[in-house]
Parts: structure tokens; C-alpha cells; sequence
């Protein structure tokens, strides 16, 4: 019975604790006219744009503030929020006059952590051909500093099976907000299947050796040309130590530019999201490269929610002309592209043009989705391949059953893991 | 020509001042406290004493509140023992159009209606807070000293507990509740000798001790 009076209690003040007013703050009178959310070197006004951090929930009830009396116990539990979103040492609100008489504007300021550990597994899939795949890191940032060693084992990115560790120092705040740099130091032991090997023993004008070791060096700046609009340029130092025929050294050294783009429309009822990339790798002579190439990819990304239901789409298109080393090359049949198929049998070496298409409906936390793409070589027909398939995704837990699409026998992939 | 060296010796004008004016900052130093008797109650005044200033005066300009608690105790006159403590809590925060400061006493128990008072300048809501800090003067000896000691805080969780479980008018009442950042600044003690007998008297008050 206690226990009953207690819970009574409990669910008594939860429920007083979200509607009252602060009773003894002379500025409840007050109307609320403006919410702005600021942290080091930036400061957003949450009616005018998205924060890219921010839950949707927590944005539509800090815009819930606006037109509302102020009530400053209700800024506290925002101020916790955003604490916890933000993993940020301080959150402090604070009140000025608005622009109109008796209205106030809101200002919450998040202080940044100084020193902070993540560990963070940013792949974990099982394949039913590929088998086991792993990579994770583990992480500090001190201040704006973030430096990360990490571990992988993956057989379903590439054509190849890379084993190895990365490196990562990362600064996303030189100077301002708007200046970000980046050095990422990555060495990698391959495996190769046999029919990847076979392919490549006959001649191959348009792609490199398979390689034993892989060493990649990349610093890259990150420029916030005007939000959500970046741009990262680069250069990377790729080194391969090839077997066949002789035991030698091959570079491929490319300047590196990425544009991302990334838009969520605010939209109380139906949450819409739009990211868009596009990516240039030009290896030249210039940097002392071995291979010559350039590499296109864009993307586009559409995602539409409503209640339990979401929609996603999802358009990959890329061209590489010149030699380009394989691990460069497109590939398909993995988790990401033409899910269902095997890459082996799609082209055990890649290509270089890739056209992919995926259409995702979820509901809650099942999904259905449906891949359209071909990966194939300058010159050669390009063959569409379809594939189809189920599955349950929850949080980072990703159970899916793929089948390709294709006359004769079907041969499902089953996909188990956490993919990021 | 060897020029004299500057005398740093005091002069006799300088000792003459420091003479007349030692007794004045003497005079200031001892008496920050002002204490007037009513026949019933005894009051306070702080002229010196600002409480709204620095942090916690920042924090009301940005549109929170801030409580404060004040501690008065009657000892013995040998500082030894408290003979009677009373303590006032307040609540104050600030009207950002109206620049009018608004100060709401709590009882001394839960169930006693808070006392509010707004649109009060910097200097009326101290002396408001002060007005209303008495202590009962029943049962205690007019002929005899006293020792009445003054301290200022900025409150805590623990200091509003109580209105904390009754839960609903006060909730939310001081929110800085919650915030682990948030610093307790001290004021005082000020301190001095009282006997009820020698306490200037409130106009228009009669006394019951006679």
C-alpha cells in the first residue's frame, strides 16, 4: 500500500513538475519570442534553422516555447536536454527583452566537454557469403582536439578483404567553426578471393595488381561554405606493396574534394530530410603517382517520415576514367549497393561507372527495400540487377534477408550486424 | 651643490587628519548593523551590506531568480550560546521591461502564505528584505547585553525542502535547485552588542516590556 501512496506521489509531482509555472519569477509575465541555441562560435535561432545534432523532438519543443509565457522550470528541463544531446559539459539559459515590449527572447548556451572518451563500433556485420566484418575505434577529444585509433576486419566494402588499423587526429573548430582539418593515417593487410585473382591474371589496362599491403595518409580541410553546405580538400597518399610479379611499390597520390549537403525541412507532421554529395579524386603525376585517374561520385538522399512510417530514396552515381588502383573501384553486391547479389559474380574486379537506385520503406522497426544498380566497365554493356529484400532495424541493429532478382535459382544473402 | 635628500617622514598635518578621521571610520566600521526595537520585535538595517550585486544580481538581470537566506541570532554576551535564531528566506527576481525588482518572503512554515512585493528598485528590495527580517523579543531581558549577529547566503536546495514536499506552489521556486554550477555567495557576519533597554524605538509602537 505504501508503495502505491508513493507511486501516486511520484507520478503526482512528474505530472505537476511539466505543467507548472514558475510561480516566483516576475518575468513569467512575459511572452517568449525567440529561442536561440549558441555554442562555441556559433549561434542559431531554432525557428530559422536546423541544428545538426539536434533531435528532432527536443527542436519542435524548444520551438514550442515561442508564443508561450515564459516559464524558466521548463528552460531547466530543456537545458538538460540539450546537455545530454549535446554530451556538453554546461548548458546555461539566459533571458533579454525581445524585440517587442513585454516579449522576451530565450538564449541557451552549451559548453562543450573539455575531455571526452568514446568508443564507438562503427561496423558489425555478418554476411552470409562474406562472412564476419568488424571496425571500431576508440576515442579522446580535449577541447576541440579528437584523436581516434581504430581496429577493422572487412571483407564487404571492397572487392578486397582489408585487416589493418587507422588513425585519426581531428580538429572541426581552427580558428572558427567554419574551418575544420583532418589527418587520417590507415594501414591495411589484404586477402584477395580467387576469383578476384583469376580476373586479374588476365589483362587488366584499366586497374592495378592485387596488392598484400595498403597504406593510405590523408589530410583533409573541412570548409563550412554556408551552412549546411561543406566542402572538404585534401590530399591523400595512397601506397600499395604489390607481389606479382615482383615484390614493388606503387603510389596512387590524388587530390581529394568532397560537397555535402545536408537539409532537414522542418515540418512538424512529416519530417523530411535531403543530403546530397558529391565526390573528385584526381590522381596526377604531379603528386609522384604511379596510377592517373579521376574519380566522380554523387549522391542523393531523400527521406521522408510520418508517424512510424518512413520512406527513403536513395540515387548513387559514379565515373572513374583512367587507371585506377582497385580499391578505388566501384563495387556492388555488398551492404551498401545491390544487396541480395554476390560481388564476385556482379565483376569479381569492380568497374568504373556505378549507377545505384535504393527505395526503403520502414515501419517502425521493420523495412522493405528494393536495389536497382549495375557496376560496369567504360566500354562494356552495363547489365541492371535488382534485388529485394526484408528486414528488421532497431536503433543500430540491423537484421535483413536480401534476394537478387534474376531468373533461375534464388539464392538469398541473410545480413546480420550493427551498421551505422 | 648637494641637494637635500626628500624627507619621507609623516607630516604633522598628515597625523592631524588620520586623528580626526580614525573616529569616524571607527565609528562606520563598528556600527554596520542598525538595530531598532518596536516593543515586540527587534529590526535590522544594513546600509552597507548590498546583497543585490555581482553573480547573483547578473543572474536576476538575465532573467532567473535567485533566493536568499538570512540568518539572524541573539547570542549571550559572551558569544558563546545562541539564544534565539530566526531565520527569512526570500525570493527575488528582476522584471527585464520593467526594471523593477519583485521580492516574495516564504513563511517560516509551509503552510504560511509567502509575502510578495514587486516593482521595488535595487536599494528598496534590500531594505524591504531587511525590513522583514525581525525576531520576536518574548521572554528576554531588557537589561541585559546581547550579541545580535547577522549573515546573508545565497540559498540552497536543503533551505527550501520543506516546500519542497508540500511540492505543488513550490516546486519550481528556486531554480537554481538543479544546477550544480551554481556558486553560494556569502554575506557578513555583521555583528553588534544590543540591550533591549538602549534600542532607539519605532515611532507610534508602545513597548510591552515596559
Amino acid at each position: 500500500m505504501k508503495y502505491s501512496w508513493l507511486g501516486c506521489l511520484l507520478v503526482g509531482n512528474l505530472l505537476f513538475a511539466g505543467t507548472q509555472d514558475s510561480e516566483l519569477n516576475v518575468n513569467k509575465r512575459y511572452t517568449v519570442d525567440t529561442v536561440i541555441v549558441s555554442g562555441k562560435g556559433w549561434k542559431t535561432n531554432i525557428a530559422d534553422q536546423q541544428i545538426e545534432r539536434m533531435s528532432t523532438g527536443l527542436r519542435k519543443d524548444l520551438l514550442a516555447l515561442i508564443g508561450q509565457k515564459l516559464n524558466t522550470g521548463v528552460l531547466d528541463g530543456l537545458a538538460a536536454r540539450l546537455k545530454k544531446e549535446f554530451t556538453a559539459r554546461d548548458v546555461t539559459h539566459q533571458v533579454f527583452r525581445g524585440d517587442i515590449p513585454d516579449h522576451v527572447r530565450v538564449e541557451f548556451e552549451i559548453r562543450p566537454a573539455r575531455f571526452g572518451i568514446d568508443a564507438t563500433v562503427t561496423k558489425f556485420l555478418y554476411d552470409s557469403k562474406e562472412g564476419w566484418n568488424g571496425a571500431g575505434s576508440l576515442g579522446f577529444t580535449v577541447q576541440h582536439n579528437s584523436f581516434a585509433f581504430g581496429l577493422a576486419s572487412d571483407g564487404d566494402t571492397l572487392n578486397e578483404r582489408f585487416a589493418g588499423m587507422a588513425a585519426r587526429y581531428e580538429n572541426k573548430h581552427l580558428g572558427t567553426d567554419r574551418l575544420g582539418l583532418r589527418f587520417q593515417i590507415e594501414s591495411y593487410h589484404q586477402q584477395w578471393n580467387q576469383s578476384t585473382l583469376d580476373a586479374l591474371a588476365a589483362p587488366h589496362p584499366q586497374t592495378s595488381d592485387p596488392y598484400r599491403e595498403r597504406q593510405n595518409f590523408q589530410p583533409t580541410a573541412t570548409i563550412t561554405l554556408a551552412k549546411p553546405l561543406t566542402l572538404e580538400v585534401g590530399v591523400a597518399f595512397q601506397r600499395f606493396q604489390n607481389q606479382y610479379p615482383a615484390a614493388h611499390i606503387e603510389a596512387a597520390n590524388a587530390l581529394v574534394s568532397a560537397l555535402r549537403y545536408h537539409h532537414r525541412m522542418p515540418d512538424a507532421e512529416y519530417q523530411q530530410d535531403l543530403d546530397a554529395d558529391y565526390t573528385l579524386r584526381a590522381a596526377t603525376k604531379v603528386l609522384g603517382s604511379d596510377f592517373v585517374y579521376t574519380s566522380h561520385t554523387a549522391g542523393l538522399r531523400y527521406r521522408v517520415a510520418h508517424g512510424k512510417h518512413q520512406l527513403m530514396e536513395q540515387v548513387t552515381a559514379g565515373t572513374v576514367s583512367g587507371q585506377a588502383p582497385l580499391v578505388d573501384r566501384f563495387v556492388a553486391g555488398n551492404s551498401y549497393y545491390l544487396r541480395g547479389w554476390n560481388k564476385y559474380d556482379i565483376d569479381p574486379i569492380g568497374g568504373n561507372r556505378l549507377m545505384h537506385n535504393t527505395v526503403e520503406y520502414r515501419y517502425g522497426p521493420f523495412q522493405a527495400f528494393y536495389d536497382a544498380g549495375s557496376v560496369w566497365d567504360n566500354g562494356q554493356p552495363a547489365t541492371a540487377r535488382h534485388s529485394v529484400g526484408v528486414g528488421f532495424k532497431e536503433s543500430i541493429f540491423s537484421l535483413a534477408v536480401a534476394f537478387p532478382i534474376r531468373s533461375g535459382h534464388v539464392e538469398p544473402i541473410i545480413m546480420i550486424g550493427m551498421i551505422y | 651643490m648637494k641637494t637635500r635628500p626628500r624627507e619621507t617622514g609623516i607630516s604633522r598635518r598628515s597625523w592631524l587628519l588620520a586623528g580626526l578621521t580614525a573616529p569616524l571610520f571607527s565609528a562606520f566600521a563598528a556600527d554596520p548593523m542598525k538595530v531598532t526595537f518596536d516593543g515586540d520585535n527587534l529590526h535590522v538595517a544594513a546600509p552597507t551590506l548590498h546583497f543585490l550585486a555581482g553573480k547573483p544580481l547578473e543572474r536576476l538581470k538575465y532573467g532567473d531568480v535567485v533566493a536568499y537566506v538570512a540568518q539572524l541570532e541573539l547570542l549571550n554576551d559572551a558569544r558563546t550560546t545562541v539564544v534565539r535564531p530566526q531565520k527569512g528566506r526570500f525570493v527575488i527576481s528582476y522584471a527585464l521591461w520593467e526594471e523593477k525588482f519583485s521580492v516574495t518572503q516564504l513563511g517560516p512554515t509551509p503552510a504560511t502564505p509567502p509575502r510578495t512585493v514587486e516593482g521595488l528598485s535595487l536599494a528598496a528590495a534590500e531594505t524591504w528584505c531587511f525590513e522583514n527580517l525581525t525576531m520576536s523579543t518574548a521572554g528576554l531581558a531588557a537589561d541585559v547585553y546581547y550579541w545580535l549577529r547577522l549573515e546573508l547566503r545565497t540559498g540552497t536546495a536543503r533551505d527550501f525542502a520543506d516546500e519542497q514536499k508540500i511540492g505543488v506552489s513550490f516546486r519550481d521556486l528556486v531554480e537554481f535547485f538543479g544546477r550544480k554550477n551554481t556558486e553560494i555567495t556569502h554575506w557578513g557576519p555583521l555583528e553588534t552588542r544590543v540591550r533591549l533597554a538602549d534600542l532607539p524605538r519605532m515611532a507610534g509602537r508602545g513597548s510591552r516590556l515596559g
